[in-house]
């Protein structure tokens, strides 16, 4: 808010800003020497390798190396503009320690989990990765065995790991850290629509005559279309943006209304905005009658934590009990229409995703208790703020909302996605929309960001989550996995029908021995997840080989048994796919340095390694439960193999990667301009292993609403990504609305098509009183939720709330962002943002190093009260992309019940003079 | 305070003390105490400095200041160095002033050539930030701004002033010093992102302009209190003065009028 007011600043310039100012007359001899410091470039189109708004850039090799990028000026994202560390995607690949080499733990010639780190063949590290995957599937079957990849992973990465697991190893333990930013959304696309990723795009920033941040601080997090917003916001006056949020941030400075709330406050918020549209007689009736219908859920449906207190620390203890009783507080008990202290059995844990119908006058009755009093006096998130004010921005909250002649866009990231119940306010947050008849049409819709540069791309659609197949299908559907079948060409029930672990259970299940092999490609989980010291002390002390593929010496790195060096982004041909649906490919610009090689190869070798007798027999697989499987059992496929042109010798690599269909993709190829490819020269093979993978992929995405274009399409020229459906070589701006998605028919108006969970039963707001379910094609869902608390809360022993999160100038661990000097200068250390009072009640003061400290662990960290982030007392934040101030292992493990998401948001800390 | 760091601050200030006695060979260390500021624009001083040519005849050169500065901020200028040898100064690229609110090293000083009536640090006065608009990727439309949210007077010292770029849609967020607040600790310098950087800590009197005393801006006047409403100025006095037998210009005046 300051920094609009436009006061008589000193521009206090070394030199006058002329150059900057078009019309200037640049010397020809000053173009004759930048042009002569730029012989021998060639330049060619990328991505951005950081967040998910998916910046394309250009950049420029010579010799074999990286010498510049520079923003795309054609990319219609990001237009020439880049973020500090999109400015440095050229150096992060140049990182002194860069891993060349693959590294085992070794004693005595022989791997060794107690041994150290000793540089190996490439030869010597796959036999050792063999002999304990071998040893995993004999010991456990296919669930010993689990991979952790990436929404950083390329789109070829993913479709290759997925089918490796879930065809070859026939295991549904694949689960990427997409799960750790995106899994709320995720769920709550499928539940409401039926029908994964947004129906609006970036194009709406500039529709927009208001714009809601929800949990996002984009000023941050999305740097450079918060430029747009910011742009939006100047050269529309009227334009209004809002932040909600837990503390004021960056994004506050252009704000017209900052609402600071308390943790999980906006699921009361939302149900406050939902009772006003319906008092103030501002719902779309049209609308909502044609193309919506209502529904709710249990509210019984625990924490996301184990059930039992056998692996918890002792000051756990207390708050995992609640996982299966939770004592309703007084907030709860008003919003969920019960007494206060009722003790409630958490009955639907293992089903929190079921769901009925409701009537209209249901939902009404459900919000009617989320008055404008109760909500504020529940909600209010800064001690210092009067009610009334508090009350008064509410009140505008909704004005904006209602008003007709407000196009509006709300944008969430983190704060709704990791959060015990992220679906739900994912779920509210459309409700809103929906009962305006807001969604889905030009500046007017509910839009969650992306986190990641490929959560989008390769995580959600490739399908690398332990529920998913490929195009929004599911492991746990009988007609998709038949499908999934047909396509890769499998005997009928190969795949394993039961839903695999999620991240966070593939971490517990190293803790309780359930996973024995683990392949983590991209990420650096043993420093992101929350609570890692179990994690931590679990990959050191049980029997297991984890398997780390990574370009640096990284937190997860340092607790593997076997790294394994990878080739980084423009080392290698792929491609992204952003928030907004837009696909975008690489040609590979150089070659991975030393022994480094890309994670399709690493995967690819290690296929060669297993035969179809090693996998495809009979193999048991506890809970398995489905029509044409034993019971806990998946059945032998060999002899159906033989059917398809399998032996029992066939390798993996052979079923299921270099197929005729593929092997007819001959590298080199027209497309690649002279461009090498260290795949495909690293494996010898002759074909053109990212085309063929991404053209056998996009098979699945043709006619189903998910239509990718060909792959030299996105090489093009002229082309700068293309927003998926692309149908008759057109890309799609709106999904679900007439004129502009081409699988809505002419009179249609809107039409919600998504095909998940559209069958549902019949009930009250307490429960099912019809299960004969009823078909909802075409319809969105407008969900009630109501509020739940925290299920940690401060108390007088730890007395503040911590949040973390990522801050401008790193990307999330730090792993690439902290090896750039000048981006480590920036910030060379987490600090932890504090009210200065709350400071000074601890006796500490700006700049001490004060101990933080959880139920689960503890850090040091330096005192910021001044800093970027102005705290509300009784709050403090840190970022979690500093090893030294390793703040997500005190953060609690607790997660969204139906999406597995952890809540990152909310924990409660004390902090001590250190 | 770790001995290490104690250790490396003391050699700090005998190094320089050392480099000065061996420099001045032939000269007393009186001589060298006295010596004249040579002082040149990018030499910045401790919080509290006199101005250059008061300071330069306090300071004592006794490191004091340098032993005090937890962060070893401080040193002691070399012969070869920005500053006059052997008085305090310091090199914000590579360690700035981060501002101490108890202000160790003014309180350290025995000379005054720290003014020991400094008690807030936010009123010192080391040096003021200037941005080359040119080659800073703010101003050229990168999300970058590390100097605004380094700034320990983060939108007061530096603010951002948001404009549409006009050719996109992307907005520009300029960073603006404002030499009201500017302390010149130069975490701004130390943390900017380009090879060289795009904002430099210089002492004010090398950078900053004086406007005329016979006229005031409108809204610095406004922010000195002399606002536009005003009372009005008295009436002149009404003097009987005798008239002058000659005055400048008489001559020309009383001459005929022009052809």
């Amino acid at each position: 808010m300051t920094s609009l007011t436009r006061r008589a600043f000193m521009k206090s310039g070394i030199a006058a800003a002329t150059a900057a100012t078009v019309g200037i007359t640049v010397s020809q001899e000053a173009l004759a020497q930048a042009k002569a410091a730029e012989a021998g470039w060639s330049w060619d189109k990328g991505v951005c390798r950081f967040c998910g708004t998916g910046c394309g850039i250009q950049i420029a090799t010579k010799g074999g190396q990286i010498v510049a990028v520079k923003g795309d000026p054609d990319a219609p994202v990001n237009r020439g503009l880049n973020c500090i560390k999109g400015y440095f995607n050229g150096r992060i690949l140049y990182g002194q320690d860069r891993l060349t080499r693959p590294l085992m733990r070794m004693k005595d010639g022989a791997f060794d989990k107690r041994g150290d780190f000793v540089p190996v063949s490439w030869d010597r590290a796959m036999d050792e990765m063999e002999r304990q995957a071998k040893r995993a599937l004999a010991q456990k079957g296919p669930t010993g065995i689990a991979m952790i990849p990436s929404g950083q992973s390329l789109i070829q990465e993913g479709y290759t790991a997925s089918k490796l697991m879930k065809a070859g190893f026939r295991s549904n333990n694949i689960d990427p850290n997409a799960r750790l930013c995106m899994a709320s959304a995720v769920a709550a696309f499928y539940q409401t629509f039926g029908v994964d990723e947004p129906a609006n795009n970036y194009d709406d920033i500039e529709l927009a005559d208001a714009m809601i941040l929800w949990g996002a601080n984009m000023a941050e997090a999305h740097p450079v279309l918060w430029s747009r917003i910011t742009d939006r916001r100047l050269t529309a006056r009227t334009t209004k943006i809002v932040n909600i949020t837990t503390f004021a941030n960056l994004s506050s400075d252009i704000a017209d209304l900052e609402i600071v709330m308390k943790p999980n406050a906006d699921l009361a918020i939302q149900n406050y905005v939902a009772r006003e549209i319906i008092a103030r007689n501002a719902v779309n009736r049209e609308f909502v009658d044609r193309h919506c219908v209502f529904a709710t859920g249990p509210a019984d449906i625990g924490y996301g934590m184990r059930p039992t207190d056998k692996f918890a620390f002792p000051a756990e203890k207390d708050v995992q009990g609640q996982e299966l009783v939770h004592v309703l507080d007084k907030h709860e008990a008003v919003g969920q229409r019960k007494e206060p202290g009722t003790r409630v059995e958490q009955k639907n844990r293992t089903s929190a995703g079921k769901h009925w119908l409701i009537s209209f006058d249901d939902f009404k009755k459900a919000v009617e208790p989320y008055t404008l009093d109760f909500v504020a006096e529940l909600a209010k998130g800064d001690p210092d703020e009067p009610l009334d004010k508090f009350k008064a921005k509410l009140v505008e909250l909704v004005d904006i909302y209602v008003d007709p002649k407000r196009n509006v866009m709300s944008f969430w990231t983190m704060g709704f996605n990791q959060h015990i119940r992220g679906v739900w306010v994912n779920e509210q947050c459309y409700a809103t929309h929906l009962l305006l008849g807001k969604h889905a049409r030009p500046g007017n819709g509910a839009f969650s960001l992306t986190g990641q540069p490929s959560a989008c791309g390769t995580a959600r659609e490739v399908g690398t989550f332990s529920h998913r197949l490929p195009a929004d299908m599911l492991v746990d559907n009988a007609a998709h996995r038949k499908t999934t079948e047909e396509m890769w060409k499998l005997p009928p029930n190969t795949l394993n029908p039961k839903i695999g672990s999620d991240i966070m259970a593939i971490l517990r299940d190293l803790e309780d021995g359930g996973v024995k092999f683990l392949w983590i490609q991209t990420t650096n989980p043993f420093q992101s997840t929350p609570n890692a010291n179990h994690w931590l002390k679990a990959a050191r002390e049980m029997d297991s080989f984890i398997v780390v593929a990574e370009a640096y010496p990284t937190v997860t790195a340092k607790v593997a048994d076997l790294i394994l060096p990878a080739a980084m982004i423009f080392e290698k041909w792929g491609g992204y796919g952003n928030a907004e649906r837009r696909t975008q490919l690489w040609r590979q610009q150089v070659d991975p340095p030393g022994e480094a090689r890309s994670d399709v190869w690493m995967m690819l070798e290690f296929a060669k390694r297993f035969r179809l007798k090693d996998v495809w027999g009979e193999k048991a697989v506890a809970g398995v439960k489905a029509d044409g499987y034993p019971d806990g059992k998946l059945p032998d496929v060999l002899a159906e193999a033989q059917k398809l042109g399998y032996t029992p010798e066939t390798t993996l690599y052979e079923a299921l990667f270099a197929t005729a269909d593929n092997r007819k993709v001959a590298w080199p190829d027209p497309v690649a301009k002279g461009h090498g490819n260290s795949t495909v020269k690293a494996l010898k093979e002759g074909w053109f292993v990212e085309k063929a993978l991404f053209e056998e992929y996009r098979r699945f995405t043709v006619a189903k609403q998910h239509d990718l274009a060909a792959f030299d399409v996105y090489y093009r020229d002229d082309v700068r990504g293309l927003r998926w459906p692309v149908v008759d070589g057109k890309e799609t701006k709106w999904r679900f609305v007439e004129g502009h998605d081409p699988f809505v028919k002419k009179g249609e108006g809107f039409n919600f098509y998504g095909p998940l969970l559209k069958a549902l039963p019949t009930g009250n707001l307490d429960d099912v009183t019809d299960p004969k379910p009823t078909s909802l094609a075409g319809k969105a869902k407008i969900f009630f939720r109501p509020y739940a608390a925290p299920v940690e809360q401060t108390d007088a022993n730890f007395d503040l709330w911590l949040c973390t999160g990522r801050i401008l100038e790193h990307w999330h661990t730090g792993s690439m962002t902290r090896r750039v000097p000048e981006l480590h200068r920036t910030a060379p250390t987490a600090v932890m943002y504090m009210h200065a009072d709350d400071a000074a009640k601890r006796g500490l003061k700006r700049n001490d190093v004060a101990w933080i400290e959880s139920r689960r662990g503890k850090v040091k960290v330096v005192v910021e009260t001044k800093g970027r982030n102005r705290m509300p007392k009784g709050s403090v934040f840190v970022a979690f992309f500093d090893e030294a101030v390793f703040i997500n292992k005190l953060v609690i493990d607790a997660s969204d019940p139906i999406s597995r998401e952890p809540d990152y948001k909310k924990s409660a800390v004390k902090v001590y003079k250190a | 305070m770790n001995d290490s760091s104690r250790t490396r601050r003391d050699f700090l200030v005998k190094g320089a003390q050392m480099a000065g006695a061996a420099a001045s060979v032939g000269f007393i260390w009186h001589a060298l105490v006295k010596s004249e500021a040579r002082a040149s624009a990018g030499a910045l001083r401790p919080p509290g400095a006199l101005a250059e040519r008061d300071f330069a005849a306090q300071c004592i050169k006794c490191g004091q200041c340098v032993r005090a500065c937890p962060y070893g901020t401080l040193s002691l200028a070399s012969v070869a160095g920005p500053a006059a040898t052997g008085t305090p100064h310091f090199e914000p690229r590579t360690v700035p002033c981060y501002m101490c609110p108890d202000l160790p090293c003014t309180r350290a000083c025995p000379s005054g050539a720290l003014d020991p009536a400094l008690d807030d640090v936010n009123r010192a006065r080391m040096g003021l930030a200037v941005i080359d608009e040119e080659h800073c990727l703010s101003w050229q439309g990168l999300r970058c701004e590390v100097c605004y949210r380094v700034c320990p007077l983060r939108g007061k010292a530096i603010v951002i002033n948001t404009e549409s770029r006009k050719t996109s849609r992307h907005a520009v967020f300029e960073p603006m010093v404002d030499s009201e607040h500017c302390t010149g600790c130069g975490l701004c310098e130390k943390s900017c992102p380009t090879e060289l950087a795009a904002i430099r800590v210089l002492r004010p009197e090398f950078v900053q302009g004086r406007i005329g005393a016979h006229y005031r801006m409108q809204d610095k006047a406004s922010r000195s209190g002399q606002a536009a409403d005003a009372p009005a100025a008295a009436p002149s006095p009404r003097i009987a003065a005798p008239k002058p037998q000659a005055a400048p210009g008489v001559d020309y005046l009383n001459q005929a009028a022009p052809p």
